[in-house]
């Protein structure tokens, strides 16, 4: 099953001469489970895309289905995006980003309180995913004194905390020395696998994208893939 | 998952010490209040306690706190005699600087009628009224005098028979209140040398103009300056009395002024104390200026450092309620901890004011909504930027 399909995607900044078409009729399709790394120079439109695609940017041209719901369709949504991007979508940025006056266990029961999810439930939600990152013994500590793979781990058990369909991650290996980098995408695979999570990874490192199921190229705002 | 207490908790530090900031801002607001109200409250305690129907004072004379007011003693059987009125008692008033328990301290001598007239101290906090016509005083709690004690006036010593604490002259000054011969010696006793020289001149005077030595000498006790003057009459009138028909009479018959005790207020208020209490409502209204605006930047400033957190809970998902509610709480938490903390400093420290500090339920209420008010604005700030702050920027460029 599709978990996000892209069609003829266009984002256009400015008019008349001011005029900037960022991204170009991009059409990409990501299954449930897919690992797709989105590579290319800085000013090429990844950010634009991955803001299209994360339901923050609205496209100017084209379609987004994702998980089944046509979400935008030209410019326009009947949704309430803000809503979808806490229950179906996970971010990993390229520094941490945890909030930092919550604990790294806080941090990864803020996105179920956001959904309403609070209790014991969401306390082992959270104690299971920690495991599964290999910090619980640092859950209760504030981000600034966890080690950097220790907080892109935590951001990473905070993504995963609704059972999203769809993980964006922004450069998550940027901050992290080749070792460390390369067991967060090791975990990134894990994830989409043993979750049927699709995972859009943007990236410079080519090192880094060992195994993906899909890489796309953009450039000048198009896009080029290489399967 | 209360996001604003938790970020308070995490920088205890400094949301205490910003706080106990902020609060000497309110707690200085609040004093501010009280030295306005204090200055009014004391500037008008003594009319308020003495409290006779009408004052007479000399004629076009806004006395006699505003302005000098002298009146012959006797003045007082003559308004007695005025249709309507029911008592008519002698009051003197002035200020002095005298050496208590070896320290020189400013205060004010009241002189009345110690035998039923008006114008005694209307309430004692220890002891008794005076009883004798010499000699004995009432005073003021703030002189610090006990009971039985003596002090030296002039050429005697008067022994402190009561203690008072609601009466201050209008200057703020403790009062003693005296019988009124006493009070009228020791204003105008002078010392042996004085009255030598004064009568020295006199007699220069009268020989030059042709009076013989003898009776000169006659004549110099009759010259000597009055002693037996006032400054008012206190007036209670007869039961169903027209207070302004007799007001009336006075003044056209007697040639005297007469004001009721709420126009001594006015006097006051208007005359003597309006300067004062305009400058005070000045500083007073520019204080609470200053602390919206520090409240305000201090909001702003704490709501513009989690401003990354903000982006980043909104690319989450997050509703505005929530971000709302993360600036608000904090606002709120903040402003009201710290008028806490401000209403307790000036409640401690109050008594250690040199002069009254008057805080009524009614400045603290009207400061606290107004701080209340600023915090809600503060946090609009806040908000506004917060609701304004894009997702993307939890991003990185590329």
């Amino acid at each position: 099953m599709e978990a996000l399909k892209i069609t003829g995607l266009s984002k256009v900044f400015g008019s008349g001469r001011l005029e900037v078409r960022a991204l170009e009729d991009i059409s990409l399709s990501i299954a449930a489970g897919d690992l797709v790394a989105l590579m290319g120079p800085s000013g090429s439109g990844k950010t634009t895309l991955l803001l299209c695609v994360s339901l923050i940017l609205e496209p100017t041209a084209g379609t987004v289905i994702f998980d089944g719901d046509t979400i935008y369709r030209d410019g326009w949504t009947g949704f309430d995006v803000r809503r979808l991007r806490r229950e179906k979508v996970g971010f990993i940025f390229q520094t941490s980003n945890l909030i930092p006056f919550l604990t790294a266990r806080e941090n990864v029961l803020l996105p179920q309180y956001m959904v309403g999810m609070k209790g014991e439930m969401a306390e082992n939600r959270a104690e299971e995913l920690l495991e599964y990152m290999e910090v619980a013994d640092r859950a209760d500590y504030l981000p600034a004194l966890l080690s950097g793979g220790e907080q892109q781990r935590v951001s990473i058990a905070r993504a995963l905390a609704n059972r999203p369909k769809l993980i964006l991650a922004d450069e998550p290996t940027a901050s992290l020395d080749t070792i460390r980098g390369k067991k967060v995408m090791e975990l990134l695979k894990k994830i989409a696998r043993e979750n049927q999570t699709a995972v859009i990874t943007v990236t410079h490192d080519a090192r880094m994208i060992e195994g993906f199921d899909s890489i796309y190229h953009l450039k000048d705002g198009r896009l080029n893939s290489e399967p | 998952m209360d996001l604003a207490v938790k970020d308070l908790k995490r920088h205890l530090g400094r949301f205490l010490t910003t706080v106990i900031g902020v609060g000497l801002l309110f707690g200085t607001v609040l004093a501010m209040n009280g030295v306005f109200r204090g200055v009014v409250f004391e500037g008008i305690s003594l009319i308020e306690a003495t409290n006779p129907d009408l004052w007479v004072v000399e004629r076009f004379r806004g006395g006699p706190f505003s302005e000098q007011s002298t009146l012959a003693e006797d003045f007082h059987y003559t308004v007695a005699a005025v249709p309507g009125v029911a008592q008519a008692s002698p009051f003197i008033v002035y200020p002095v600087e005298r050496d208590i328990r070896g320290k020189s301290t400013r205060f004010t001598i009241i002189g009345y009628d110690v035998f039923g007239g008006l114008g005694g101290p209307s309430k004692l906090t220890a002891g008794r009224g005076i009883e004798r016509a010499h000699y004995e005083a009432v005073a003021h709690k703030k002189l610090g005098l006990s009971l039985g004690e003596k002090i030296p006036l002039g050429l005697h010593f008067y022994t402190v028979v009561g203690l008072t604490d609601n009466i201050t002259s209008p200057d703020g000054e403790p009062v003693v209140f005296l019988s009124l011969p006493d009070a009228q010696e020791v204003l105008f006793q002078r010392d042996n040398e004085t009255v030598r020289n004064q009568r020295e001149r006199l007699r220069r005077s009268l020989t030059r103009n042709a009076v013989t030595s003898r009776e000169a000498d006659r004549l110099i006790s009759e010259l000597q300056s009055e002693t037996h003057t006032i400054n008012a009459v206190l007036v209670k009138l007869a039961p169903g009395a027209d207070r302004l028909k007799v007001a009336r009479h006075i003044e056209d018959w007697l040639y005297f002024s007469v004001y009721t005790s709420q126009e001594e207020i006015n006097l006051m208020l208007r005359g003597r104390l309006a300067k004062a209490r305009m400058q005070l409502l000045t500083f007073r209204i520019i204080l609470l200026i200053v602390s919206m605006v520090i409240l305000t930047l201090v909001i702003y400033t704490f709501t513009m450092e989690k401003i990354r957190s903000i982006a980043i809970m909104k690319l989450m998902g997050a509703t505005n309620w929530m971000v709302i509610r993360l600036v608000l709480e904090q606002s709120l938490l903040l402003t009201l901890s710290s008028f806490i903390i401000g209403w307790l400093i000036i409640h401690n420290t109050q008594d250690f004011f040199p002069r009254k500090i008057f805080l009524t339920p009614l400045d603290e209420s009207v400061t606290f909504g107004l701080a209340l008010l600023g915090g809600l604005v503060a946090s609009g700030l806040g908000i506004w930027q917060a609701l304004k702050t894009q997702p993307a920027m939890a991003l990185g460029g590329h």
